[in-house]
């Protein structure tokens, strides 16, 4: 019974992670497509395209796999899996619905997210540097300045909203969550979710992947299978990064229908956080390297705290 | 962290268990133990930098599953968050952008290689023979969520506190340290004259020619 | 009165309009794009109307048409008459791989023997194939679409301006010698 439990709920979170992040690249296309006045994909699965990805993924699996003759073979071959699995362990914990719907409740939830979140980066500097290409290499060495500048405003804002909560785990946090908490929280939502943006170096924070200057960054001598992993890793990110917005500021479960139609209320809010992600890439141009660090250390950084502050005087005001 | 977890799991009973029936835990415990142990070694015995660097997201990792296994839940991730995710993706950093060859290194050795293994073996049998004179047969019950982040704040909060403080205290002394070396001083190089034509007009408007000026906040 | 991050805004706000705005995309091959009057697709003969007369090929700034003919001798009707020649078409091609489409052909065809047809799927997978021989120019004259209607404040055309002209000039006559024949 309890095998049988933890194998469905494992197997669960595994159909998320494969057709979830699917679901936003497809919306991505058709988005991305209306609001520059295109049609985007039409023809693959015959309904206005839906099977696109499917295509592409079929594809990819086609393609010739090319490692570099100066690459560091094994590590060029690892890499695209550490940049992959930590987000499919990351969905193990976020709850989508009450009463124990969940891959995993964990007591400390929001530090095993954030910290696994972490460890997806490795993946891509290993992908940076063991490709034997100066390209990669500027991509990797930005991808790791960028992390390391905006893992601490999203920390930081994590850390308020924990406070608020009064518990580290991310079911309690629902379960703790109010409404007038948004507008409490709402420049801590702002910063975890632009600091989740530029963590997965989604545009307008796609530097460390600026095509016009150093072609696709870390991930320019991958072909196939591991470009796609790659890629699967970016939207699996938009996926866990828009979840935990949704969960942790958003309430995630919270709202009009009766409890029993919790997971709904998660998905749609996560849904509408990934939408605003595709808005927000087609809408703007991409940083320039310095103002990223700037926005990082000037902007966030300091809205991070005061949010902080904000949360713990209130909290202390309220209790 | 780890006496302060001790101290929050609850009181030391004495051994009421052999160590020769090892439970499925103990032996994986022992097993994550010795996999740190070997990518630890070879981080540190490896010629190829990157790799020392990669062994030691190994070791730091198994380190943190045996916190898990130790039910340190709150711990273990901390581990993850602030070792592996950042502290590695430093020296990863550190390490391309200074020197990062693919393949080996002849010159990643150090002269001083006996006198830092001296010094380790120094600092590891001080630490085991502490731990193991501290606790002798002493036998702790994990079960009780002793790990818990609750658990751990309380004791954090309650009985460390001054530590703790210190420890940031510290950190600050550290952070202002690292502001104040990497602060250039101020010394500009001279601005250029502006250019000047033969008829001894001066070329561009003001002061400073369009190309010189620093860039401005946007 | 400039709010900061207003730009933002805008510029959000700019690319959810477009979203809801119906798209531009021409989904070509299942859907055939509606051309405007007089669009250049290819070029077609009315072999009947051509003369041989050679101008389009000497005014054809690439080269591309080839024209092949020999004179006949008509037989004379009448006994007293010379014998009339005659040009007879052997051969009429476009090299539609040199054409540039500007039409210089179709403007200086005194007989009206070339037309432009709006069709634009011919490729080919062999270059020579570009080349479209007489009877395949013949077939295109069949998609020629009728002359677009004339704007409403335009000049006459001038073949109906002369038949006019001329029937006026008949009417004027007519009347005059009516008036003439009531006189007398």
């Amino acid at each position: 019974m309890n095998l049988l439990d933890t194998l469905l709920r494992c197997v669960g979170a595994l159909v998320a992670f494969l057709t979830l992040p699917l679901v936003i690249g497809q919306t991505e296309h058709k988005v991305m497509a209306h609001m520059q006045g295109r049609l985007g994909p039409m023809y693959a699965g015959g309904f206005h395209g839906w099977a696109q990805l499917v295509a592409d993924g079929v594809k990819f699996v086609q393609k010739e796999e090319i490692v570099p003759a100066d690459a560091d073979r094994r590590i060029f071959r690892l890499a695209p899996a550490v940049s992959l699995l930590p987000y499919l362990i990351v969905l193990l914990a976020i709850p989508i619905g009450p009463n124990g719907f969940v891959g995993q409740a964990l007591d400390a939830g929001l530090f095993f997210v954030l910290a696994v979140m972490g460890v997806g980066v490795i993946g891509k500097l290993m992908a940076g540097w063991a490709s034997a290409n100066k390209f990669s290499l500027l991509g990797g060495l930005r991808t790791a300045a960028q992390l390391m500048s905006y893992e601490l405003p999203m920390v930081l804002a994590a850390a308020s909203v924990a406070m608020a909560a009064g518990t580290v785990s991310l079911t309690g946090i629902v379960a703790a969550f109010h409404w007038w908490w948004i507008p409490w929280q709402a420049v801590g939502a702002f910063v975890f979710f632009t600091a989740g943006l530029a963590e997965l170096q989604r545009p307008p924070f796609d530097m460390p992947i600026a095509d016009s200057e150093i072609i696709f960054g870390a991930y320019t001598e991958y072909s196939g299978l591991r470009f796609a992993f790659f890629l699967l890793s970016e939207y699996a990110g938009i996926l866990v990064v828009s979840a935990l917005t949704a969960v942790l500021f958003l309430g995630g479960w919270h709202g009009p229908l009766p409890d029993s139609l919790g997971w709904l209320w998660t998905l749609l809010k996560t849904f509408a956080l990934a939408f605003v992600v595709i808005w927000l890439r087609v809408t703007y141009p991409r940083l320039r390297e310095d103002q990223l660090m700037r926005f990082a250390w000037t902007g966030l950084v300091p809205l991070a705290l005061a949010q902080l502050a904000l949360t713990g005087i209130v909290k202390v005001a309220i209790s | 962290m780890i006496t302060s977890l001790l101290a929050s799991a609850g009181p030391l009973t004495p051994a009421a268990r052999s160590f020769l029936s090892p439970t499925g835990v103990e032996i994986v415990f022992l097993l994550v133990g010795i996999a740190v142990l070997g990518s630890a070694v070879i981080a540190v015995t490896t010629k190829q930098l990157v790799h020392a660097a990669l062994w030691l997201v190994v070791a730091l990792g198994g380190l943190a599953v045996e916190f898990l296994l130790l039910t340190a839940e709150f711990v273990a991730w901390v581990q993850v968050l602030i070792y592996l995710g950042s502290v590695v993706v430093l020296v990863l950093f550190g390490l391309m952008l200074t020197k990062a060859p693919i393949g080996r290194s002849p010159d990643a050795d150090s002269g001083n290689r006996w006198v830092a293994l001296a010094v380790a073996l120094a600092a590891a049998g001080t630490l085991v023979t502490l731990v193991v004179d501290a606790f002798r047969t002493s036998w702790i019950d994990l079960g009780g969520g002793g790990g818990s982040a609750a658990m751990t704040g309380q004791s954090l909060f309650r009985h460390w506190v001054l530590p703790f403080e210190a420890l940031s205290v510290l950190l600050l002394a550290a952070l202002v340290g690292a502001i104040v070396l990497s602060r250039t001083k101020d010394e500009r190089p001279p601005k250029p004259r502006p250019g000047k034509l033969r008829t001894g007009k001066p070329v561009g408007l003001s002061s400073v020619p369009a190309s010189t000026t620093p860039p401005q906040e946007s | 009165m400039n709010i900061p991050g207003s730009g933002l805004a805008k510029g959000l706000a700019v690319t959810l309009r477009t979203m809801t705005k119906k798209t531009v995309t021409a989904q070509y091959p299942d859907v055939q794009p509606e051309l405007p009057p007089r669009s250049r697709g290819v070029i077609a003969l009315l072999e009947e109307n051509c003369t041989v007369c050679m101008l389009c090929a000497r005014e054809c700034p690439d080269w591309c048409i080839y024209i092949d003919s020999h004179k006949e001798t008509l037989p004379a009707a009448d006994p007293n008459a010379r014998a009339r020649t005659r040009n007879v078409l052997d051969r009429f091609a476009i090299d539609f791989s040199l054409c540039m489409y500007c039409g210089i052909c179709i403007e200086v065809c005194p007989f009206d023997a070339l037309f432009w047809s709006p069709e634009f799927e011919y490729a080919e997978t062999d270059i020579l194939e570009l080349t479209h021989e007489r009877d395949k120019l013949r077939e295109w004259m069949w998609t020629v679409p009728a002359p677009p209607a004339l704007d409403p404040a335009a000049e006459e055309p001038k073949e109906i301006a002369m038949a006019r002209k001329a029937a006026d000039k008949l009417a004027t006559a007519a009347a005059a010698a009516a008036a003439a024949g009531g006189d007398a």
